[in-house]
């Protein structure tokens, strides 16, 4: 029997999922090993597979979620890098967009560039708007230049001259001459060829990134690639990235930038297939775990990608206006809403007596004070345990003891003697502002979009999604929840259902009305040329690759883009375009221009390699592993002022095969809780996921 | 009914108005056709309670939020108890209608709940152009109204949801690019429609009544915590004077001067002795002012204070009639921005004194306008762009290099697409070594901009500030570096003044650059460590030799080495040789390090030594500080 592993690692732990072809599941969670990410793969893959006798040559996909690349940003781990610009523009990476995150903060400080002034170099060539050469590229102050790197001290080398989108010639020449000059061991990278769209800043920074990573990366992927030839799994190396999905080592070497959302990525991707197979294609996906709350919507089964994002910017709402907080990064990754707000997240009483959870968190050490491990201020987890939602007996099946007269004892301390409120209203008042800050993340990728809520489902996973997911239903209106299997694991899950993709863009600007069907055809067949090419050399089944074509427009003189789809199959019609650009438009805000000009600006590409069905896991198995032992449990539970505290029944996810069950319920599982209040019902679909209806 | 308002609750629809004005500054973003709003960001957008109180605001451009107030007082005097359900109403006019400046056009809608209006979603754009003398319509020369651009007193953009064709076309036929200005007011509209669906789903969710108690429990909120900070502040009454420049090649200085009195929870700003009004584009009316005003004292407070009106409250203004900060009819106002820029640093400067352990130095002093435009190929053109900016040294740190001001927090444009859209290029956009305010923590670099024309002709204007008045230091550090304006740089350059009262024809090939004033310092730069000296000097910010005349710190080597020993006897030497010249002794460096930078010799500059914010001992209430006297002008050194 052939198997597939998924591994993702997070901050505290690495998880693993093995499914075989009979839908066999294998789960396994380990400590992470951050000195060697690797070290925790190699010990928890040799762990599952000798635990079921599954020989490493049966693994043949081996799908890896990673915050590697993240994590040398934030950490700044990554390489010494240089760069090298247009003369007169060395400045533009520190300039940024000027703009800074926070209003009236007088000690805002802003993030350091990824190379600091000393390491960005200047060289002598100009090449105008349309492409045009307008000073010829100076060979002597290129090799000056080069000479100053080398000096430096920098392993990596960024190359980033104004217009190259238009023009790669000089950067590419550039890049020949350091290859020449500074040899094979730095890692040297084009911003044409990273990113070739518009606007020098956040391109700049986006080849930056990839530079300053690129060493990390490299490092990274060789050792695991070591690991698993030690191991004797045959299968090849491939790696989420951020826009969900996969692609091989050896792209991922040369474009590391690509896989910087890896992490993420993989729970939106299971979300969406979730969605379609229950039949919902349209859902918000909910992943709350330790510290942060993500939100993504998926749409007709899509996953919605943007360009719009930093890196290192702590929290990274999809709103535009929060711009400034990290270095941007100018790739298609996910479109997630991520706020603070978490089970270790902090509540505390600010001074002007106002309560607030979050953004800090208590991280995995202390903890929430109820782990008893030296926490003094209040989380959301420890409000949870009181309210009743969480066991308070122990999580993850005890091994996590839980002290709730610690709980107690804080919340009345620091909150509810503060607001003069009882400490069960308290821990409730922590409770709703949790999912109030949620919610706002839920709105940033729906209604922010023009998109209503109401429309959509939820799903819901990581450890806390399902405990929060209703509340947040309720405050907008979304009638019906999805929790998916192994919720804890869900994002190590989604990378087997993530499929190889490959996406290539090339600017043709232009007014829609004068677009040359022709030109677009061409342009389209040479993109999909090229993704096929590269799905190939990954190893991809010619037969099973499916390619979507995608069109960015805008009216002419926006500065912001729609994407539509563009059907294949037939002449591209210009009037087409800037008719599904006039419907998306208004669609998303609200209304559209009849008689203004339509700009054509990007075509896009994205080529995916279906991967064969009969990987999907059979629920048997994993309800045989989560029906409960024992009589029936419940438990006294708090569900705010309009219901009060009601005996709760506390069941498995097993347990609701049968008839819906309504309210309140608990559903108690190895790694996640969900949470059922008055006024909702519990049932299980053929896929053993756990689906949660309004009455 | 019971009427207690629950704390959680507050929080919760206090979250939801904010996200409702974020939203609408999104959509409105996104939607928007000029650059001067999707790239500079220069809109605000605000959701107001039925009486029209602000309760949520855009986080955009902060000297914007104090002028809602005075917008929606104006409408329901004019118009309360008579508008319609899909009811816009528009104006700019900063005379009798509530505006600040013909370029900021406002769009208001009602929003009706079975019957009532129970809010209000508004925004206010600044727009590309709206007709006047020249091109981008901020002719600092302008000096009437009249000769601004088309007035528009508050209107009726739609009437009960019918589009008032006859205003659009008359503001189209008006403006030089009617296509990006109406492409913006669309924008403008969507965003109030999409304020008005939010506001309406809170209504539904709460009810009117229990929303409004919640309205008034959050204005009650932000009052309590406003007077929580005034108290905090030592009691006492503490003066500022600051100046813009002044007009054209001879400029008179423009005299801010600003009186604040903290008495309890209370705080009194009496701008009385401030210069009268001019005739020239900078007056600024007195929505403008009381925002500068409330932003310092948002600032200072430094905490989350719900963006709601009642944090105004505890702070009264007053602003003199007919002066430059509260004109009358028909004074010129378009190139305003300064004014408020200007008032801002003299409050921040008078709150110096009050808590000069919580203040930074001065900034650059506020954007800088620049627009050219003209016909080009046959074809209307008018690029406009703010320029920005750099922070003053704080207490703890340095001032940053690169950031918007404070009061404006707009991003600059991409160079890609300012050349790809205009004939336009931009040959150089960066720091200028030696530049800005040393100090213990110095003030942010200057940053030079410089532009090459390509078409056929243009008229080329500008707004600038702080060459003679240089931003301020404060506890001992020293002012800022000039703003330079040079047309042509090379050996026939010309200088041009700040505010010029000209518009300047450019031909093809000509050039300008820009160099915006450099921040203030904070605290003495001797006492400055030398390691931040080291690092500044090998990312090249400052030269080796300006370590050690300014900083005394000596370095040797490539790897620019802090010799410890000869630093300290350097340090002992320059303590001793103190004086008024040694203030203005980095100016020299700054002049040599521009013109090697841009090839171009760089004048000696008049510098104005008064004032400066004073070290420890201010806080306590002063009868008449040394600040107060100006116009102590004096040759820069050397």
């Amino acid at each position: 029997m052939s198997w597939q592993a998924g591994v993702d690692i997070g901050g505290t732990f690495t998880d693993i999922v093995l499914v075989g072809d009979d839908g066999a599941v294998v789960r396994r969670k380990v400590l992470s090993t951050p000195h060697d990410y690797s070290a925790a793969i190699r010990d928890g893959m040799i762990a599952a597979m000798q635990e079921h006798a599954i020989a490493p040559a049966d693994i043949r996909r081996f799908v890896h979620g990673t915050t590697v690349a993240t994590n040398a940003i934030l950490e700044g781990r990554g390489a010494v890098t240089a760069l090298i610009t247009t003369r007169g523009f060395r400045d533009v990476l520190e300039l940024r967009r000027l703009r800074v995150p926070e209003l009236y903060n007088l000690s805002y400080e802003r993030p350091a560039p990824l190379v600091p002034r000393r390491r960005r170099f200047e060289v002598e060539e100009r090449i105008d708007a349309k492409g045009r050469v307008l000073t010829k590229l100076n060979v002597a102050t290129v090799k000056n230049a080069l000479q100053l790197v080398r000096e430096s001290g920098a392993r990596a080398l960024a190359i980033s001259l104004l217009h190259s989108y238009a023009n790669p010639a000089h950067e590419l020449r550039v890049a020949e001459l350091a290859r020449r000059i500074l040899g094979p061991q730095i890692f040297i990278c084009c911003s044409s060829s990273i990113l070739p769209e518009i606007r020098e800043y956040e391109r700049t920074s986006t080849v930056v990134i990839n530079a300053y990573i690129g060493p990390v990366v490299h490092g990274y992927v060789k050792r695991l690639q070591a690991v698993l030839r030690d191991l004797g799994i045959p299968a090849p190396l491939q790696i989420m990235q951020s826009n969900g999905g996969v692609l091989g080592a050896e792209a991922v070497l040369e474009k590391p930038a690509y896989i910087v959302e890896s992490g993420p990525a993989a729970g939106v991707i299971g979300g969406a297939r979730i969605a379609q197979r229950s039949g919902n294609a349209n859902v918000v996906t909910i992943d709350m775990g330790g510290t942060t709350a993500k939100a993504s919507m998926v749409e007709d089964g899509h996953v919605t990608k943007t360009s719009e994002y930093e890196i290192g910017a702590g929290i990274n709402i999809s709103s535009h206006l929060t711009k400034g907080r990290g270095h941007a990064l100018k790739l298609s990754v996910i479109d997630v809403s991520e706020i603070g707000a978490g089970g270790g997240s902090l509540a505390v009483v600010d001074r002007s007596g106002v309560l607030r959870v979050g953004p800090q968190s208590a991280g995995a050490d202390p903890g929430p004070v109820c782990y008893g491990r030296g926490g003094t201020t209040p989380t959301l987890t420890d409000a949870m345990v009181l309210l009743g939602y969480v066991n308070p007996d122990g999580i993850a099946g005890g091994a996590v003891p839980i002290d709730a007269n610690l709980a107690h004892a804080a919340i009345e301390r620091e909150i509810a003697k503060k607001l003069r409120r009882t400490v069960r209203d308290a821990a409730f008042g922590i409770y709703v502002l949790a999912a109030t800050t949620m919610t706002r993340a839920v709105k940033a990728v729906s209604t922010y979009r023009g998109r209503d809520p109401r429309d959509f489902g939820l799903v819901a996973f990581g450890g806390n999604g399902a405990l929060m997911a209703a509340q947040i239903a309720d405050a907008l209106q979304i009638r019906r929840i999805v929790v998916p299997q192994m919720p804890g694991l869900f994002s190590a899950f989604g990378l087997l259902i993530a499929q190889p993709e490959q996406e290539f863009t090339q600017t043709l600007f232009g007014r829609t009305s004068g677009v040359d069907s022709q030109e677009v055809e061409a342009a389209y067949r040479g993109l999909e040329a090229r993704a096929r090419r590269a799905l190939l050399q990954d190893g991809a089944n010619p037969d099973m690759i499916e390619v979507r074509r995608l069109a960015d427009l805008r009216y002419s003189g926006q500065a912001y883009e729609l994407t539509v789809a563009v059907p294949e199959g037939r002449r591209i019609d210009p009037r087409d375009l800037a008719e599904a650009f006039g419907v998306e438009h208004q669609r998303t805000y609200g209304h559209r221009a009849l008689d203004e000009p339509v700009d054509l600006v990007s075509l896009r590409l994205q080529a995916v390699e279906r991967v064969k069905a009969g990987r999907e896991i059979l629920p048997t198995a994993l309800l045989a592993a989560a029906r409960s032992a024992g009589k029936p449990v419940s438990r006294a539970v708090y569900f705010g002022p309009e219901h009060g505290e009601l005996p709760t029944p506390v069941i498995s996810r097993a347990d609701l095969s049968g008839a819906a069950r309504s309210g309140p319920l608990i559903i108690e599982e190895y790694d996640a809780t969900c949470l059922v209040p008055p006024g909702w019902s519990a049932s299980i679909d053929p896929m053993a996921n756990i689906v949660l209806s309004a009455e | 009914m019971k009427a207690e308002v629950d704390p959680i609750t507050l929080e919760v629809i206090k979250n939801g108005l904010d996200s409702i004005a974020d939203q609408m500054a999104l959509v409105l973003m996104r939607t928007a056709y000029s650059p001067i709003v999707r790239d500079s960001l220069d809109y605000s957008t605000a959701v107001c309670d039925r009486e029209g109180r602000m309760v949520a605001q855009g986080l955009l451009t902060a000297l914007h939020l104090g002028s809602f107030p005075f917008a929606m007082r104006n409408l329901i005097e004019r118009w309360g108890g008579r508008m319609a359900p899909g009811d816009i109403f528009m104006f700019n006019d900063p005379y009798g209608s509530g505006g600040m400046h013909l370029p900021d056009i406002y769009v208001i809608k009602p929003i009706f709940h079975e019957g009532n209006v129970e809010g209000y979603a508004t925004c206010l754009v600044h727009h590309t152009d709206v007709g006047g003398i020249t091109p981008g319509s901020i002719a600092v020369h302008a000096t009437e109204i009249y000769q601004e651009g088309i007035r528009i007193p508050l209107l009726k953009l739609h009437d009960a949801g019918k589009a008032n064709e006859t205003l659009m076309a008359m503001l189209g036929a008006n403006v030089r690019v009617p296509h990006k200005v109406l492409g913006d007011l669309r924008a403008q509209l969507a965003s109030v429609t999409r304020g008005e669906q939010a506001y309406l789903d809170l209504l539904r969710r709460y009810g009117p009544a229990a929303l409004a108690r919640y309205v008034e429990a959050l204005h009650a909120h932000a009052e309590r915590v406003m007077r929580e900070e005034l108290s905090a502040l030592p009691d006492g009454v503490y003066e500022f004077v600051d100046h813009i420049d002044g007009l054209g090649e001879t400029p008179e200085p423009i005299r801010f001067q600003v009186r604040v009195e903290i008495k309890g929870d209370e705080a009194f700003v009496d701008w009385t002795g401030t210069s009268p009004q001019v005739k020239a584009a900078i007056n600024a009316p007195g929505p403008f002012i009381y925002s500068a005003t409330y932003l310092a004292f948002r600032c200072l407070a430094g905490r989350d204070i719900p963006n709601t009106e009642g944090y105004m409250r505890p702070i009264s203004v007053i602003v003199p009639k007919g002066s430059i900060i509260n004109p009358s009819l028909p004074a010129a106002a378009n190139a305003r921005g300064i004014t408020g820029f200007r008032a801002f640093d003299a409050v921040m400067g008078a709150l110096a004194k009050a808590v000069p352990d919580r203040i930074p130095a001065a900034g650059e002093g506020g954007a800088t306008n620049f627009g050219v435009g003209g016909v080009h190929a046959g074809e209307q053109y008018v690029f406009a762009e703010t320029v920005m900016g750099c922070w003053g040294g704080r207490p703890d740190r340095d001032g940053i290099d690169g950031a918007s001001n404070l009061a404006a927090n707009q991003s600059n444009q991409p160079i890609e697409l300012i050349e790809a859209e205009n004939p336009v290029r931009v040959v150089r956009y960066g720091f200028v070594p030696d530049s800005g305010g040393p100090g213990r923590f110095r003030g942010g670099l200057g940053i030079v901009r410089q532009y090459h024309f390509l078409a056929d002709e243009g008229l080329m204007t500008f707004r600038t500030d702080r060459r003679t008045h240089l931003p301020y230091g404060v506890n001992g550090g020293r002012r800022g570096s000039p703003c330079i304006n040079i047309l042509n740089p090379g050996p026939r350059h010309r200088l041009l003044p700040v505010l010029p009262m000209e518009g300047y024809r450019v031909a093809a090939h000509e050039e300008f650059c820009h160099v915006m004033a450099g921040a203030g310092g904070n605290g003495d730069p001797l006492t400055r460590a030398p390691d931040l000296v080291r690092e500044d000097a090998l990312d090249g910010k400052i030269t080796a030799a300006y370590a050690r005349a300014i900083y005394g710190v000596v370095l040797t080597g490539r790897e620019r080495t802090v010799d410890a020993g000869q630093t300290a006897k350097l340090r002992h030497r320059l303590r001793s040789a103190r004086s008024e010249l040694i203030a203005l002794g980095h100016l020299p460096f700054f002049r040599r390090a521009l013109s090697e930078m841009i090839a171009s010799p760089i004048p000696v500059t008049s510098v104005a030594l008064e004032p400066a914010v004073r070290g420890p001992g201010a806080g306590k209430p002063r009868p008449k500080p040394a600040g107060a006297r100006s116009g102590a002008r004096r040759r820069g050194s050397k």
